[in-house]
């Protein structure tokens, strides 16, 4: 290969990559810029050139509406994720070992809430909850997050289901051992990390919808994504940054350990 | 987790004997199913007794209603917005996807960090679009550069795209991960120059993996609510937003569910469509 072609090679190399560049910054840079205003001095969102403040921090703490959504958000994704954690992995057994006829239609079936728009699904469930009489607030809150992260966990659960060792539950029913007793003691353990991981997704999928939420909350249960687009329409301040930067936090703490939980 | 009271397990010993026989797999299907019927399909085919007037003369006045120039409008560019958004996010998605996929270890670490964003919520990514375009945000402060974007269809698309684009990386690095690069030295053994190994062995092989990353973007950016409603104006809404407008602002259930309605049938016909050429079944497996 002569020189002027392996130059060229490189500079086409090199300008691919100075390409990836650009579209990893595309994909960051979002994120990047919401954390670094909100340490601004100044009373908008500005890169901060003289000096950091923890101000809009500390407003935030001061601020018992933003306190409140957070516990809300907190409590309806922990709820949300338990429950849905429960009922995915319930589902996603019967799916994997039961036989019946247009199983895979049906199984699609289960993912039609991460399909169908959320708006739809907030309107749908919100004239729903109102029919069956289902309290508004935390009820209607976690039962429709319930629904909304199902599909995540089922798709984890089952994908670890299908590469599972069933000769191992029959040794355990040879051995005298009930279903339940079985499943505590053989296939739980070894389901367990895709079922904490299912449990994870539908913890940060919760803390973060907004969508069909803004159509589930009453009076006193907003959660942390309808009060951030409850204030970018009022106007831009930092306060809208210093919260974002919690709900980031607390989103990657998250999802951190369930890295760390699951791996091991 | 072992928990090892003599009452607890007695318990958990007879609730087990009592449900041998009793409870099948199926059953637990039947269970996940039923979740998913009682609060998803219901409410969703509920809306169709919302959608009409059913004491009135004119049961299918909101229907009627649907059909006017503006609702039309904003169907086409939901289903527009969602084509280009397709197109974008793909296009950047591949040259991501390629380039990890062909990448040393090192660089692979990279990949957790296109992940990063998915664990992020759409209303901080955004927000942080919006900090970016604003005529007096952040970039413009730094650089002198107005980027005169904000509420039009490129700042949507662009939003769009930013958003969804972790999704189409996913099903796209793993097919290209999964090329078998014997076939890829065989091409380029017999004579093939890199665009030929590209067009020939690779692109074709990775064609799943860009199907299932093209619907899922589409169905998400087609029925995006917080896109247009953070980056738009009025010129740029899409159906999510006039369904969300049509019950919270004016209070009209009735024509909110019309408008759900043919949205989903539009979509669900346009998935059989889909199904026709490809399997829904095995593409969403993919994502």
């Amino acid at each position: 290969m002569s020189t002027s072609t392996s130059a060229t090679t490189r500079l086409r190399g090199l300008s691919f990559r100075a390409i990836i560049a650009v579209v990893f910054a595309f994909l960051l840079l979002p994120v990047i810029i919401v954390v670094l205003t909100s340490f601004t001095t100044q009373s908008f969102p500005a890169i901060p050139q003289e000096g950091v403040s923890l101000a809009w921090y500390e407003q935030l703490l001061q601020d018992d509406k933003l306190i409140n959504a957070l516990t809300v958000s907190l409590v309806v994704a922990t709820a949300s994720a338990i429950l849905s954690g429960i009922i995915g992995t319930i589902a996603a057994i019967g799916f994997v070992r039961a036989e019946f006829p247009y199983k895979q239609q049906v199984s699609t079936v289960m993912l039609l809430p991460m399909i169908i728009s959320p708006v739809i699904t907030g309107i749908a469930l919100v004239r729903y909850f109102g029919t069956i009489q289902l309290p508004s607030g935390y009820p209607a809150l976690v039962l429709g997050h319930t629904v909304l992260s199902l599909p995540y966990v089922f798709l984890l659960v089952r994908s670890e289901l299908l590469t599972f060792d069933e000769d191992l539950e029959r040794a355990s029913r040879v051995l005298g051992a009930d279903p339940v007793t079985t499943f505590r003691n053989v296939t739980g353990p070894i389901i367990s990390p895709a079922i904490l991981a299912g449990g994870f997704i539908a913890f940060v999928v919760s803390f973060g919808e907004f969508t069909a939420t803004q159509f589930l909350i009453s009076p006193g249960t907003s959660t942390v994504p309808v009060v951030i687009y409850t204030m970018l329409r009022t106007g831009l301040t930092p306060t809208i940054n210093a919260l974002s930067v919690v709900l980031i936090v607390i989103m990657l703490v998250v999802a951190l350990s369930s890295r760390r939980l699951t791996s091991s | 987790m072992s928990v090892k009271q003599p009452g607890l397990s007695g318990l958990i010993h007879t609730v087990g004997e009592g449900l041998e026989g009793h409870v099948s797999n199926r059953h637990l299907a039947l269970f996940g199913i039923g979740f998913v019927g009682l609060f998803f399909i219901l409410p969703v085919l509920l809306l169709v007794p919302e959608s009409l007037h059913l004491d009135s003369a004119t049961p299918f006045e909101s229907y009627r209603r649907v059909l006017n120039g503006i609702y039309i409008d904003a169907f086409v560019r939901s289903f527009l917005f969602g084509i280009v958004t397709t197109v974008v996010t793909l296009a950047l998605a591949y040259l991501l996807s390629y380039y990890l996929a062909f990448a040393t270890e090192r660089v692979r670490i990279a990949m957790t960090l296109i992940i990063v964003p998915l664990w992020i919520a759409y209303i901080v990514r955004y927000f942080g679009i919006l900090l970016f375009l604003s005529p007096a945000g952040p970039f413009a402060d730094l650089t002198g550069i107005e980027p005169g974007l904000l509420f039009t269809t490129p700042a949507v698309i662009i939003g769009l795209a930013n958003v969804y684009l972790p999704f189409a990386v996913l099903p796209l690095y793993n097919s290209l991960n999964a090329i078998d690069e014997e076939l890829i030295n065989a091409s380029r053994v017999l004579g093939a120059n890199k665009w030929r190994t590209i067009a020939k062995v690779i692109f074709p092989l990775s064609l799943p993996g860009l199907v299932a990353a093209g619907l899922i973007v589409f169905i998400l950016a087609a029925g995006s609510f917080l896109g247009p409603a953070v980056l738009g104006g009025p010129r740029q809404t899409m159906i999510a937003n006039v369904i969300a407008q049509a019950f919270l602002d004016n209070f009209n259930i009735q024509f909110a569910s019309a408008l759900a309605i043919v949205y989903t049938v539009l979509l669900v016909a346009l998935l059989f469509v889909f199904n026709a050429v490809f399997s829904l079944q095995e593409v969403l497996e993919k994502i």
